[in-house]
């Protein structure tokens, strides 16, 4: 490839975010938006069967995954959420 | 309805990133309908430019709020006390939305957060397309109802131009020539003959800007 050309790809791409140092023992805060009628059930059926997940996760019961607005994944991610997961 | 896309994320930051109070200001009608400039979409640009902000660690508050329209006063008019107390209003609506704020808010900018396009037809959710251009002296009547001012590369009053391809137009496969649109249209309406006659050239004084008009019944009450 000729140099002017990888130049302009270069300027095209996004800049890409250094990664961060993660501290020692630091566990991300999971916001989890289930569907009630599958995955929010699933996680609830785990709860009855004693099965454990780590308490750095926190589940949102949405009446369907269709109600997930980009606007609540965005107020998480405001608030400190380092990732959201969408189960449904 | 008039169409906009938002402008690219960094040359919005880069407006608003000098400022310490921004109002995102969405409208609700047409610019709501493209999915550019509605209060939903005002509300995830200010979430998006405050989550900006944190990240270059600069401090700015900012807001979001919507009206119906820009394009009357009397829509913004009761939020305006409090718009007032931004430094900087960042509008989602049309151009003539910003225009017209800025002219009646005073001595704080108003700064287009979108790219209006055209005003447009909506043939199916989420696509837009330019049908007319506005140009001030309609001759769709002599044209079986298919402007080729505002769908003819070339806006040819009297085509089509020897660069019409097997239906579409030289400049792209992907439009279709206007004035085979228009001879097919004709043919249906059995008025072909219409098609040998020539237009003569327009009035283009009337495509001109500034326009403005009034109502002259309306202006009669008024008196
Ligand atoms: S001729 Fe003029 S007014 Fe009529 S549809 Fe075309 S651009 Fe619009
Ligand atoms: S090919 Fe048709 S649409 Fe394109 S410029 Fe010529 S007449 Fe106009």
């Amino acid at each position: 490839m000729n140099k002017a050309v990888e130049s302009t790809e270069e300027a095209k791409a996004p800049s890409i975010e250094k990664p961060h140092e993660t501290p020692e023992g630091w566990e991300p805060n999971i916001l989890a938006f289930a569907c009630h009628y599958c995955a929010f059930a699933a996680a609830d059926l785990a709860g009855v069967m004693r099965l454990s997940y780590s308490p750095n996760v926190k589940i949102i019961r949405l009446p369907c995954t269709g109600k997930l607005d980009q606007i609540y994944v965005l107020r998480a991610f405001e608030k400190g959420i380092d990732g959201v997961f969408v189960a449904g | 309805m008039i169409t906009g896309e938002q402008k690219p994320f960094e040359e919005i930051w880069n407006m608003v990133k000098d400022f310490k109070k921004v109002l995102v200001f969405g409208c609700n009608t047409c610019v709501a309908i493209c999915h550019a400039g509605g209060g939903k979409e005002a509300e995830i640009l200010a979430s998006l430019l405050r989550m900006k902000a944190s990240e270059e660690g600069i401090a700015i508050e900012i807001n979001h709020n919507a009206v119906e329209r820009h394009c009357e006063p009397e829509f913004f008019q009761p939020v305006m006390e409090d718009i007032r107390t931004y430094d900087l209003i960042l509008s989602t609506a049309c151009g003539v939305g910003v225009n017209l704020l800025s002219e009646n808010i005073g001595d704080i900018p108003v700064f287009p957060a979108i790219n209006t396009e055209f005003f447009g037809a909506v043939p199916r959710a989420g696509e837009f397309t330019e049908l007319c251009a506005g140009c001030g002296n309609c001759i769709l009547h002599l044209t079986g109802g298919i402007c080729p001012i505002a769908r003819c590369s070339k806006s040819l009053l009297n085509g089509p131009c020897g660069g019409t391809n097997n239906g579409s137009c030289e400049v792209s496969p992907d439009i279709k020539c206007a004035w085979v649109l228009i001879y097919d249209r004709m043919k249906k309406l059995n008025k072909l003959d219409l098609m040998k006659e020539i237009n003569e050239a327009k009035d283009w004084s009337k495509a001109q800007g500034p326009r403005n008009f009034k109502v002259k019944v309306l202006e009669e009450i008024k008196k």
